[in-house]
């Protein structure tokens, strides 16, 4: 921004406050502060629920206050301890769980960006024939959504199981590759039109300064990306730990299950639900993607504006 | 350090445009060639082609004597500054000059000392850890020319690198690029739009128009001699006049009706244009340079013609006085935009009304003239220059 642009923008925002301020005074504003309250209520009360019930003794929701008359840590004792308050509950594997629920997302999320922005340079900066069929391809196939191809990828699994035995049903790697297939549409889109507004004037520099394209690749474009492969990796994250209908189908026995899947387990049966220690697991589960927010927030903000206006 | 040849290089987009039609051209060893011409006239992409960002469709291309056509910008070692400086922005001034020499894989002592020879020559040590967005204009300028000089390259080019500054600071830039290719002695290869930088720092200058070379020569033999009406209309501030005029022979003695009154041509403009004698009653364009006409008070000696004065610009001690005369002007540098013009013309009136006859003098002379009123002015004949009006080739 220039001096004499900072200097107006100063002054459209000066005149912005008096604006709001002349508002305030008449009490015109009033309903945002409703809105904002009924938006605080509406996120922040499941979370208070989960909490409650996580540190909560009973056994049922139905019964349970919202603060709860005894606070216990049994729910967390019955889910990570190898000798559990409770003996007579179905045996669960909840730290393979949550260590898979690290490894798939996480490997899902860096594969996805390193392959979606290895093809979005590609689309952005070099021209060949099928590039346009490519784009508009990638992003037809994500107008489906990925578990249509439910029965396909599980048939495709069941047979490349045969010959790749770590390929197969029910193995981390199926699944992580069965993520990237699904994520590569929007993720390459995400980062093609960020590439563009990369001005290829630095590559061509960097190119006669002696760099070949994979240095230009990785010393040039990729440094210069960060906040939006920060967001791409947030995006892919958050998606993968989320997601449940394929991980379930792929992942049958216990041990290999994400958090998603196993977690389901303790409130599936009809008679025998643990919504205790399904709080307990839940409020933990929160804990990596809290902590790679907050480790990226700083690239978020950045990345998802910095697309939209070129300079 | 070495020459930068073009041997009949043609360049077709694969859209189907040609950029450059059949150039051949040379800069020689250690010299400072200017590539000059409007807007889309092939001068940018000519420059790309030798840094090995665009591909030659046609012909063939050396540097140093080595053919080039299919080698990769890296294995040309040429270094190229760019119009908007391409720094990368996430690296220091010293990175950012060093970047070259990095993936050359040179030690690191010699990479601190080019850097450091590079920071003292373009006066940017106080400024090697600072990032591009924390410099000026000049200072990111600089930096460009850094990244250049200090992998001592087969050959600088630059494209337009002084068009992002203001005024002031390309007068010095200038100047001071000048200075410092003279200094490092690397054959450079410069495109511009200006004309005036074009003449005021290549030893020669090589005009450009719609892909083809109009002409190649040092600055004042372009000026003195253009081998077409384009050059003539294009090298010069303001642009040479140049009006349609009709020619006439009496007894030996040619002259050129111009605006409807008769000039006779002196023997000198008949020696440098031998075939105005041929072109008898043909219709011809006649340039003529803003310092070669005058007040016909100022030059009593010369043969007059009549003209109105449509509007003065002081520059100081130089006035520069736009007269309108009735001829048609030839303008070369956008003939599109003329034929537009014309059309308008008929329908509105306005554009011919436009000025066509620019006369520079000295402040002096200019005092007096009114605004509105015929004035007498003196016709320097003899360095008068007469086109063919189809081809646009001097009569010579």
């Amino acid at each position: 921004m220039t001096t004499v642009e900072q200097a107006e923008y100063g002054a459209t925002n000066a005149l912005a406050q008096r604006r709001r301020r002349r508002r305030h005074r008449r009490g015109a504003d009033w309903w945002r502060h409703v809105v904002g309250i009924v938006m605080a209520i509406f996120v922040l009360f499941p979370l208070a629920y989960i909490l409650s019930a996580a540190f909560n003794g009973e056994p049922t929701l139905v019964s349970a206050r919202l603060i709860p008359e005894h606070i216990t840590l049994d729910n967390f004792r019955q889910i990570l301890s190898t000798h559990p308050p409770d003996p007579n509950a179905p045996k669960a594997d909840y730290l393979r769980w949550y260590a898979n629920s690290i490894i798939i997302p996480g490997s899902a999320a860096i594969l996805s960006v390193l392959l979606g922005s290895l093809a979005a340079y590609a689309f952005s900066r070099f021209r060949f024939k099928g590039r346009r069929i490519g784009m508009l391809g990638l992003l037809l196939i994500q107008m489906f959504p990925q578990f249509l191809a439910l029965v396909a990828i599980y048939v495709i699994l069941l047979e490349t199981g045969d010959v790749f035995h770590f390929l197969g049903l029910n193995t981390r790697t199926a699944l992580i590759l069965v993520y990237l297939g699904g994520a590569m549409g929007v993720n390459t889109w995400l980062l093609k039109g960020f590439f563009d507004t990369i001005p290829a004037e630095l590559d061509e520099s960097a190119r006669v300064d002696g760099a070949t394209p994979s240095q230009v690749f990785w010393g040039i474009v990729i440094p210069l990306a960060t906040p939006v492969l920060a967001v791409v990796a947030l995006i892919s994250y958050i998606f993968t730990l989320n997601e449940f209908v394929i991980a379930s189908a792929i992942l049958q026995t216990s041990d290999h299950q994400t958090l998603a899947v196993g977690l389901q387990g303790y409130i599936a049966d009809k008679y025998a639900q643990s919504w205790g220690s399904f709080a307990a697991g839940v409020v933990l589960a929160a804990i990596p993607p809290t902590l790679l927010f907050l480790a990226l927030q700083r690239f978020i903000v950045e990345g998802l504006t910095s697309g939209s206006v070129k300079g | 350090m070495a020459e930068v040849v073009f041997a009949n290089v043609d360049k077709v987009f694969p859209n189907g445009v040609q950029a450059v039609f059949d150039l051949s051209l040379e800069a020689h060893d250690g010299e400072f060639l200017v590539l000059v011409g409007p807007s889309g006239c092939g001068k940018t992409t000519a420059l790309r082609m030798v840094a090995g960002l665009e591909e030659i469709t046609d012909g063939e291309l050396s540097i140093g004597g080595r053919v080039v056509n299919d080698l990769t910008p890296k294995e040309r070692d040429v270094a190229m500054v760019f119009q908007n400086y391409a720094l990368y922005p996430h690296m220091s001034v010293a990175e950012n000059i060093a970047f070259g020499l990095r993936l050359r894989k040179e030690s690191k002592d010699l990479i601190a000392e080019r850097v450091e020879w590079a920071g003292r020559l373009l006066d940017l040590t106080p400024y090697l850890n600072r990032r591009p967005k924390e410099l000026s204009g000049g200072q990111r300028q600089r930096v460009a020319m850094g990244r250049a000089i200090v992998r001592h390259p087969q050959a600088f080019l630059m494209d337009e690198p002084l068009s992002n500054l203001d005024a002031k600071l390309r007068v010095q830039m200038r100047a001071d690029i000048s200075k410092l290719q003279r200094e490092i002695g690397t054959t450079t290869i410069y495109v511009t739009h200006d004309q005036v930088e074009a003449m005021t720092m290549g030893d020669r200058v090589a005009v450009m128009s719609e892909g083809r070379l109009q002409q190649v020569d040092a600055p004042q033999r372009l000026y003195d001699n253009p081998a077409n009406l384009f050059v003539a209309g294009f090298i010069g501030t303001p642009p040479m006049n140049l009006l349609e005029a009709r020619t006439a022979s009496d007894n030996g003695n040619v002259s050129v009706t111009l605006a409807e009154q008769r000039l006779a041509l002196s023997e000198e403009t008949l020696a440098r244009y031998p075939g105005v004698r041929r072109a008898e009653g043909r219709s011809v364009v006649v340039g003529l340079r803003s310092d070669d006409l005058h007040t016909a008070a100022a030059r009593p000696d010369l043969p007059t013609m009549t003209a109105r004065l449509e509007l003065l610009e002081a520059l100081g001690s130089q006035s520069v006085a736009y007269f309108r005369v009735d001829a048609r002007a030839i303008r070369t540098e956008h003939p599109v935009d003329e034929e537009a013009d014309a059309e308008s013309a008929d329908a509105e009136g306005v554009t011919a009304t436009r000025p066509n006859l620019a006369v520079s003098m000295p402040a002096a002379d200019a005092v007096g003239l009114r605004i509105g009123s015929d004035v007498e002015l003196g016709v320097d004949v003899a360095k008068a220059h007469v086109f063919d009006a189809d081809s646009g080739a001097p009569l010579r």
